[in-house]
């Protein structure tokens, strides 16, 4: 696989990476959005894999199997889980409805691209060109967690953070060494795991997973 | 060896802990772990600061006289609030809540270990699963009281920081990719990264060293990243708090100082210097602002570590001989006082059984012990002689005065506003008529072990003992200074 190549196809699966992202806000019942994510994580699986046939790295390898492993089936089910345990199928309102969400994205994208192309431009990789790609994403499933009140969609959107910055650690440097890789995923993992008992935990308390309840904390 | 017991002793401890049946054995082992990993920590510190820099398994960990520090720092404090921690533990839970006794006590020693690991490993990316990791041990810590407050300001820690710290992932692997893309060899440990710096792409660890200062600045509680803080170091238990305060704090401040050694070898220190005088200055205003009239005294405790977190910034940025000496001193002593008054804060809760100053009055007389403390500890913290905190503020300030004038006086203004607010509050608790308690103080001789920090926050205050000095100085060269 020349270099040219390479790069054609992983810009092409970034920006479906992006797009998925950016499907998560037009999405509305929450198994859907579960499948975007797993979906998103699939296909950054895919780009691992590839770039590690390219580089013939075989961490790069390990690192796309542990993906598909853990955010790609068992987070997913983990989520599905809670969304069927606390019977809600469908996400509240947030707080800017549909349209303006994807102007905000719009507008985010702009601004990955103005941080992130000079960075791009000294970088020798032949992936490094998707680079703003991935910061856009970060930046939207930050946006996606301050826009939303659902807890579960909340925890989606930090999914989708992660994934941006997994994303762009791999343009940028092939992925972070192994170790440093396996242990952001068990991270994540824990994290969503509590995340979800947090989830039930709102959900008897305050009747709702509606975040915009917590604020009896002021001062 | 050694360095390889330190960790494993409270990962070990958490485990059997989370094992045992009953209550007398957690207690014992959860006080000999924090005796042991006292013990190891002490024996490292030493060896360390003869001028060794110890390492293990193969090139991860690796202790110069920086990470020396915080070893000290946590492993100190750690068993203070392990020992005090029986008591409140005892008095908080009954033996009907024996799983959240369970769940209390393996935290506790996971929280120590996660905590250990980010201050000794050499690889920045598993530093980052460390501080990542202490989020984690720590936030069912945040809920263990299981009310809707606390549930609140659990959830709101776990996604805030967990957000945060994302950020500075982007950061260690922008300064990993500076580090990579030009020293070649792939390799993201610091001491490689360090020796590398004069090499690597200068916009490239400008915009690291940003999502690092968001990021980790986040976990050290630094304005306008704070806002988790005062919730999660409010509800949870007081030895918690004391450790998230004193300790936690110090450590994210720790990680921003490692990659500020990168970038000031990258970028000259300039850059990394107006960030944390900006960032530490806006912090000591918030404080101030939520610190007059403040209505909650754990809330003051935790502003009050906003403040402080944000002086040691300015110390940071200061710079200099005198500007990192002071930051490094008063990383120590803001621990040493910050952990004391939130140990105490727990005594006033179990007596009061509420947070709100309103409700607390006649502190003194209802509890001599406990008042007399505080307010002893109160002193320090604000910054009065013969306490050590007030050397550390004047150091920093001193050598703000040289620099950068404008900053040290807005600095020193805000810290005359803190005083008066944080004095008029505990005012209040302290005088006035008791409401109808018993007299007598809850857990009085638990709080042996804060003879301690009174006397290492004396004796820093009216003379700094040349040994120590050395030791904050082999620190310095650490940071390069």
């Amino acid at each position: 696989m020349s270099a040219e190549v390479l790069a054609k196809v992983v810009n092409l699966l970034s920006f479906v990476a992006l797009g998925l992202t950016i499907l998560l806000i037009v999405r509305t019942s929450l198994v859907g959005q579960v499948r975007v994510f797993a979906l998103q994580s699939f296909v950054l699986a895919s780009l691992s894999v590839l770039i590690a046939v390219y580089s013939s790295s075989l961490e790069l390898f390990g690192v796309g199997i542990a993906l598909v492993a853990i955010k790609g089936v068992v987070i997913p089910r983990v989520l599905n889980r809670a969304v069927a345990k606390i019977g809600l199928q469908r996400v509240a309102a947030p707080y800017l409805g549909t349209a303006p969400a994807l102007i905000i994205c719009g507008l985010l994208t702009i601004v990955a691209f103005y941080v992130m192309t000079p960075i791009a431009a000294s970088n020798p990789l032949p992936t490094a060109d998707a680079i703003p790609l991935a910061f856009a994403g970060v930046l939207i499933g930050f946006f996606i967690m301050v826009n939303r009140r659902r807890a579960v969609t909340q925890i989606l959107g930090f999914l989708m953070l992660e994934n941006g910055i997994f994303l762009l650690a791999l343009l940028a440097t092939y992925g972070v060494p192994f170790i440093v890789e396996m242990g952001v995923f068990l991270d994540v993992l824990v994290a969503v795991l509590i995340m979800e008992v947090f989830v039930y935990h709102i959900k008897d308390n305050f009747d709702s997973i509606d975040v915009g309840e917590l604020g009896k904390l002021k001062e | 060896m050694m360095l390889l017991s330190l960790l494993l002793i409270p990962l070990a401890a958490s485990g059997l802990i989370a094992i045992a049946r009953r209550r007398a054995l957690m207690e014992l082992l959860h006080a000999l772990a924090a005796m042991a990993t006292l013990g190891t920590g002490a024996a490292i510190v030493t060896q360390v600061w003869n001028g060794a820099v110890l390492t293990a398994a193969g090139d991860l960990f690796r202790v110069d006289a920086l990470s020396a520090l915080m070893v000290t720092i946590i492993t100190f404090l750690g068993a203070v609030a392990a020992l005090y921690a029986v008591g409140y533990i005892r008095a908080e839970l009954d033996d009907a809540h024996l799983s959240r006794v369970r769940l209390f006590f393996t935290l506790f020693h996971l929280f120590i270990f996660t905590m250990l690991v980010a201050v000794t490993t050499d690889n920045l990316g598993v530093m980052w699963i460390a501080v990542e990791g202490t989020t984690l041990a720590t936030v069912f810590l945040v809920n263990l009281r299981q009310t809707r407050t606390s549930l609140e300001a659990a959830y709101k820690y776990l996604i805030l920081s967990s957000v945060g710290i994302a950020l500075a992932f982007i950061g260690t692997a922008l300064v990993y990719y500076a580090g990579a893309a030009k020293a070649g060899e792939i390799s993201v440990n610091w001491s490689a990264l360090r020796a590398a710096a004069g090499l690597l792409n200068a916009d490239v660890v400008r915009l690291a060293f940003v999502f690092i200062i968001v990021g980790y600045g986040t976990k050290a509680g630094l304005a306008p990243m704070h806002t988790w803080l005062p919730d999660a170091h409010s509800e949870a238990p007081a030895p918690i708090s004391a450790l998230m305060s004193g300790v936690l704090l110090n450590v994210g401040l720790y990680a921003m100082i490692r990659f500020k050694t990168v970038v000031d070898a990258a970028v000259g220190p300039e850059f990394a210097a107006r960030l944390l005088i900006g960032l530490g200055l806006f912090s000591v205003l918030v404080a101030a602002v939520f610190l007059v009239r403040q209505r909650n005294y754990k809330r003051m405790l935790a502003y009050s570590s906003v403040e402080h977190i944000g002086i040691i910034c300015l110390g940071l940025g200061f710079g200099g001989y005198w500007g990192v000496l002071g930051a490094l001193l008063h990383m120590v002593n803001h621990a040493l006082s910050k952990s004391l008054l939130f140990i105490l804060s727990g005594n006033i809760l179990l007596k009061y059984h509420s947070a709100e100053i309103s409700d607390v009055r006649g502190l003194l007389r209802a509890s001599p012990w406990t008042g007399g403390l505080f307010l002893a500890g109160m002193f320090a913290l604000i910054g009065l002689p013969p306490f050590a905190p007030f050397i550390s503020e004047f150091i920093i300030f001193r050598a703000g005065l040289e620099s950068h004038p404008w900053a040290t006086a807005a600095g020193v203004i805000l810290l005359v506003v803190v005083f008066g607010g944080m004095l008029a509050s505990v005012n209040q608790m302290l005088y006035g008529e008791p409401a109808n308690h018993p007299r007598g103080d809850a857990l009085r001789g638990w709080l042996a072990p804060l003879a301690a920090n009174f006397a290492l926050l004396l004796m820093l205050g009216l003379t700094l003992p040349s040994p120590f000095v050395a030791a904050l100085e082999q620190a310095m060269k650490v940071l390069g200074g």
